[in-house]
């Protein structure tokens, strides 16, 4: 009986397509966000990831850098350093700062570190090499492609020009990107010499995270620390507050807009069945005979739906993505398959919200 | 529920009325009708169009529920059915053939002779076998693939018979089956119940305003404004 379920919705090919298409759409807008979100979580905490220290000492009641202001001092970087079973301490800084295109400044997250010691710096190279001098940059890829930048082309900021030396990946942060320059020259940039955002503290070996985090706090009350793997917890925590409601409010709205279009063609299909309803229900059809045909409808609509916006969703991304190269997305088959599981489940309630026209249709019909 | 051979009656009506609608929007559709059909019967309900007799077709198959009175359907008061009892009789032991046969556009011949049969419990497979056989039986088996739309109404009256019969139904119940059909095949379709009634044994209730088809019947009712006027 699965064919009635077929061809009562191939009869109407052009309502079938309009249906197909606009839940083709809301599966489409779906596997977006997720994508913007994957992309964006990972571009935000890339940088904490891959810069791998043992702990993140910053300001007081700072606990992330992402949405968080910290001030670490030349003198208390010092203190940490003399705190018996600190290795190194390494200083970086950041600032959010204008780049100079044409008549136009472009915000982007200066991030200031010491290039000498081989941390604090970008996580993937695709071009060029990392800073050596005060008077170098490197770019993040998309901000880079965003506004055509190359290596070896000049940016300015401030009154400064900088030579981009390299261009990174995992530095966008969806609503900013990282640029990177030597902490020196972003420190004399904003006149505070010595000053950092956090200090990326390496630990001796034999000593523990805990001693030592204990230890700093007790030297230096006005400090916070962080071991590695809380931090970027930290980061990650503060990304999805920012970000995760914005992404539920937005796919809630695809999935209700999904369900109404879907709950529309399947009414509307059983009231202009109804004559063919009655008749079943009169032959005897069971309840659930007759609800299962929706239900098969819904599926079938549904799943059409999905093939049809997997069809079009990655070369629309790509399209995207050249046009707004800042616009990073990630897409991974468990996204693919929750959109999916959410679509279908959206298609059960549409099934389910129209199956209740069916008690409307009484036997009687059959005979008028 | 009790078998046919060991029904008296397949149907029984007592003093059964129906009125639609109440206070002065009230239409009584049908005033104390006291009637009876049994197995091998062709139960011929005559009447003109507004008598009742859609009305009391309705009513025997548990459709609807009568205001006053009781029917018995296969020796049971119809009121102690439940209405999953009542679908379960409808897929089981009743058949049913509609003025315009109203076959399902959207199915194709065998599927729509088939739909009753999955009603009835069979599975898709033996259900769509079934249905060809029975096609067979009525000589139209080449129609099986084609659509209801692309038949001829001599050929549509045929799949409505083998759709049903297909369910070896006790009671069939026919609303004006030659209401659009010319007089041959008026006589081709009462012919076929007919001999179902009397080979299978089996009652069938044929509700019309067509005189010519008196002849077929072994008992003729006639309503009149929802009365029963005369038993023959």
């Amino acid at each position: 009986m699965d064919m009635y379920a077929v061809r009562t919705l191939r009869s109407q090919p052009l309502r079938l397509m309009l249906t197909i298409g606009g839940i083709a759409l809301c599966v489409i807008l779906m596997f977006f966000l997720f994508a913007v979100y994957r992309g964006a979580a990972d571009g935000s905490v890339e940088y904490i990831r891959q810069n791998k220290t043992d702990l993140w000492v910053l300001q007081r009641n700072a606990t992330n850098i992402l949405r968080g202001s910290s001030l670490v001092s030349a003198v208390q970087g010092r203190k940490i350093q003399q705190i018996p079973g600190v290795k190194s301490i390494s200083p970086v800084l950041f600032v959010l700062a204008a780049i100079k295109k044409g008549d136009r400044d472009r915000t982007v997250f200066l991030t200031g570190f010491d290039p000498e010691k081989n941390i604090g710096g970008p996580p993937y190279l695709v071009a060029g090499r990392n800073i050596s001098h005060d008077n170098e940059i490197v770019l993040d890829k998309s901000f880079a492609a965003k506004f055509r930048f190359k290596v070896d082309d000049h940016v300015e900021i401030q009154e400064h020009s900088l030579r981009v030396v390299g261009i990174s990946t995992g530095t966008n942060a969806f609503v900013i990107q990282y640029a990177f320059v030597t902490v020196r020259f972003l420190q004399k940039m904003i006149g505070f010499p010595g000053i950092a955002t956090c200090y990326l503290v390496e630990v001796d070996e034999g000593n523990t995270l805990a001693e030592i985090s204990s230890q700093i706090r007790r030297e230096l009350p006005r400090l916070e620390v962080y071991d590695h793997e809380t931090f970027l917890e930290n980061n990650i925590q503060e990304m999805k507050s920012g970000f995760l409601p914005l992404l539920y409010t937005v796919a809630a709205i695809g999935g209700i807009v999904l369900t109404v279009i879907l709950s529309l063609l399947l009414t509307v299909n059983i009231l202009e069945r109804r004559k063919d309803f009655a008749v079943l229900k009169t032959l005897g059809s069971p309840k659930g005979f007759l609800r299962w045909l929706i239900i098969e409808q819904a599926l079938l609509i549904s799943s059409a739906a999905c093939v049809v916006a997997l069809i079009v969703f990655f070369p629309l991304v790509q399209m995207i993505e050249k046009i707004s190269p800042e616009v990073s997305t990630k897409s991974t088959v468990e996204q693919i398959i929750v959109v999916v599981i959410i679509v279908e489940i959206m298609s059960l309630i549409s099934s389910f919200l129209s199956i209740r026209r069916l008690r409307s249709i009484y036997l009687m019909e059959a005979f008028l | 529920m009790k078998k046919l051979e060991d029904l008296k009656y397949v149907v029984r009506l007592s003093e059964v009325s129906k009125i639609f609608g109440s206070d002065e929007h009230k239409t009584v559709a049908l005033q104390n009708v006291s009637c009876e059909a049994s197995a091998g019967e062709l139960v011929l309900l005559l009447g003109p169009s507004g008598s009742g007799k859609t009305t009391l077709l309705t009513l025997i198959a548990g459709l609807l529920r009568p205001s006053s009175g009781t029917i018995s359907l296969f020796g049971k008061n119809i009121e102690s059915y439940s209405a999953k009892m009542l679908q379960q009789i409808r897929a089981m032991r009743i058949g049913f053939i509609f003025q315009t046969f109203l076959l399902i556009d959207s199915l194709t011949v065998q599927e729509n002779v088939g739909v009753v049969l999955r009603f009835n419990g069979k599975t898709r497979r033996e259900a769509h076998r079934h249905a060809f056989r029975l096609l067979e039986q009525f000589r139209i088996e080449h129609l099986a693939k084609k659509f209801p739309r692309t038949l001829s109404q001599g050929e549509k009256q045929r799949v409505a018979v083998a759709r049903a019969i297909a369910n070896e139904g006790d009671l069939i119940i026919a609303d004006e089956p030659t209401g659009c059909l010319e007089s041959k095949q008026g006589f081709e379709i009462i012919q076929l119940l007919k001999t179902y009634s009397k080979d299978q044994n089996r009652c069938v209730i044929v509700g019309s305003h067509d005189l010519r088809i008196e002849e077929f019947a072994d008992r003729i009712l006639r309503l009149e404004d929802g009365i029963l006027r005369e038993s023959a």
